[in-house]
């Protein structure tokens, strides 16, 4: 497909499912409905009735929500992506280099001590979610951090040593996730467990500014390295070659893919696989070269966690499905079906 | 023109290079023979900027070499490297525009176009322009790699002071492509670059060398035009294996054979 239509199919797709995922929920809305409160607030008046009501759900609960679906769905896909390149691996995701796992332990870690040590309860200094959501994105630093410190030990940074301390952190924080959650009591436990699995519920206005820089500086900044990533492929010493500067271009994906992941695990938990599939579709569909697939992972990324969140908060309403689970059965199926497509393809071009 | 002035380079305890000292002159095809362990690729290593010597400078022109940015040497010197990946997921075009990578910002000229299909051309490989990489066969996938090599240091107009540097360009290309390679090579050296190979084909060399460095253990043992060097003494000396050279008025090259024929089957001198 080329490039230019594979971008305004992307567009238009999540337009139309962040328009849908507006209007479905306990209070239905029509998505004529959903546009004219949306260009309504924008000072565009059209001709299509709505309550008060109906316009407070959408601008108090409902948009916050898709918002930081889009926001999370999107970073996540484009840091996948770039660490895919920087891996040279189509399997890398953040966890890989432990990112994730660290966050998750520091976020069970807080849960339990905050519930588990009266002394510790300052609930009346900061909010306790407030207070999970910076402890959270502290973990994820400090592991990605630690993982790129012991990967330079005696001289140049290997991308192999960084997989292997990655797996080795990732490995030891899960570890120490399932001891803490080991000791915890039943209400910690489905807390705990709640933040493994991932979730929008806790999306309001004010977390989705407090998530925007952090989506939206590797957003911006990540398609630029596409050059360099595609490079990359070659090899270290060939991008060298090709006047990249390897070690500011390692330091600038962990760093910039540290800041998104590590800010979406801390609103939102482990959200897995959207950034193992997005890149993976849209490889086998337009190709590997970064610097389209960047913003091609970002628009569809956002699509498909706005449609995974609805699924989460519908199927089984009013209680919510943990997200997690969700990008996780419906990603399953999708990626075992373009694998199966790819190696078709393979057979096919190489006969 | 480059310098290279007492160059040694260390691992550990471990003398890979030991003080060499030579210049390689725009406008010839240098080659690196010896074995296997010689020192050649740690050689071209650190001609290319990617490691520093231990001890000693090179020269590009009037430049310490190490001392040049990345970004400003990608537009003078490019190295065709003796291994890729096999399994890169662009199209081979895809593959030569990353050569054009550091003169275009974001969206490649029509200018960069033009080349890339030129060297694709150049190298025979312009019909798989847009075929997968990983589809190709070894020696159609060295040529690319060349292809995108070339696409690097072309620059309309300016040609002085580039250097190109080949590790084992033939190693899986046929006896035609072998040819047609190093034909390339010789032609940019006669345009003003500055061409060095690592080659493993005596014959090969014989045929398009200008200059030959003649390596063992880390040091140069010889020096000199084809001639001087591919001769039976100091091949010996390099490669512990005896060889006869033929001479052909026809040919104004000399031909290496294995040292064996009917009455002699023994071709490897007994090592001391």
């Amino acid at each position: 497909m080329k490039p230019r239509w594979l971008t305004i199919s992307l567009i238009v797709l999540l337009v139309v499912t962040v328009i849908l995922a507006c209007g479905i929920g306990a209070m239905s809305i029509a998505p004529a409905q959903v546009v004219a409160i949306l260009l309504g607030k924008a000072g565009i008046q059209l001709p299509v009735a709505y309550d008060e009501g109906m316009a407070n759900v959408l601008l108090q609960i409902r948009l916050p929500r898709v918002v930081m679906a889009v926001l999370i769905g999107s970073g996540l896909a484009v840091a996948g992506a770039a660490l895919q390149g920087l891996f040279r691996n189509p399997m890398a995701d953040p966890s890989l280099i432990g990112i994730s796992w660290g966050a998750s332990l520091s976020a069970v870690v807080v849960i339990v001590l905050l519930s588990s040590q009266p002394i510790l309860r300052i609930d009346s200094v900061i909010p306790r979610y407030y207070l999970l959501n910076a402890m959270t994105f502290a973990g994820a630093c400090l592991t990605s951090m630690l993982v790129f410190r012991l990967s330079k030990i005696g001289g140049r940074s290997s991308i192999i040593t960084l997989l292997l301390a990655g797996i080795a952190i990732g490995t030891l924080c899960r570890a120490l996730t399932d001891l803490v959650t080991y000791v915890a009591n039943d209400e910690e436990l489905r807390t705990a467990t709640f933040w493994t699995m991932g979730s929008l519920g806790g999306a309001s206005w004010t977390s989705v500014l407090a998530l925007l820089p952090f989506i939206f500086i590797p957003l911006a900044l990540l398609p630029i390295l596409g050059k360099s990533l595609n490079v990359y492929a070659l090899g270290e010493n060939e991008a060298a070659y090709l006047g990249i500067n390897v070690k500011r271009l390692k330091t600038l994906v962990i760093v910039l893919t540290t800041l998104s992941v590590g800010a979406s695990v801390a609103v939102a938990g482990i959200i897995g696989f959207v950034g193992l599939i997005v890149p993976h579709m849209l490889r086998s569909i337009a190709g590997n070269d970064h610097r389209i697939l960047l913003p091609h992972c970002a628009l569809l990324g956002a699509a498909l966690l706005t449609l995974a969140d609805v699924v989460s908060r519908t199927l089984i309403a009013p209680a919510e499905l943990p997200i997690g689970i969700v990008t996780a059965i419906l990603g399953t199926p999708v990626f075992i079906a373009l694998l199966l497509k790819q190696k078709k393809q393979l057979r096919h071009l190489a006969s | 023109m480059i310098t290279a002035q007492n160059i040694s380079f260390r691992v550990g305890q471990k003398t890979i290079l030991h003080k060499l000292s030579f210049a390689l002159r725009p406008g010839t095809l240098s080659v690196v023979l010896g074995q296997n362990g010689a020192g050649k690729s740690t050689l071209l290593k650190i001609l290319s900027g990617e490691q520093k010597p231990s001890e000693g400078l090179v020269l590009l022109g009037q430049d310490d070499l190490h001392k040049v940015s990345t970004a400003a040497l990608a537009h003078r010197r490019a190295v065709l490297s003796q291994q890729y990946p096999t399994a890169l997921p662009f199209a081979a075009e895809e593959i030569v525009m990353m050569g054009r990578y550091p003169h275009f910002n974001n969206k490649p000229a029509a200018i960069d176009h033009t080349i890339v299909h030129e060297c694709l051309d150049e190298m025979q490989v312009g019909a798989f322009a847009r075929r997968s990489y990983q589809t190709l066969s070894g020696g159609e996938q060295q040529r690319v790699q060349m292809a995108r090599v070339l696409a690097q240091l072309r620059d309309k107009g300016v040609q002085e002071s580039k250097l190109l540097l080949l590790d084992e360009p033939t190693a899986s290309m046929d006896c035609l492509h072998q040819q047609l390679c190093l034909r390339k090579a010789k032609e940019l050296a006669g345009s003003g670059y500055c061409v060095l190979v690592i080659l493993h084909d005596l014959n090969l060399a014989a045929q398009f060398a200008d200059f030959i460095l003649l390596m063992k253990h880390g040091k140069i043992i010889a020096t000199g035009t084809p001639r001087e060097v591919l001769r039976p003494g100091p091949i010996a000396e390099a490669y512990d294996m005896e060889v006869n050279v033929l001479d052909y008025d026809e040919y104004d090259f000399p031909i290496l054979v294995p040292a064996a024929h009917i009455s002699k089957p023994v071709l490897i001198r007994s090592i001391k």
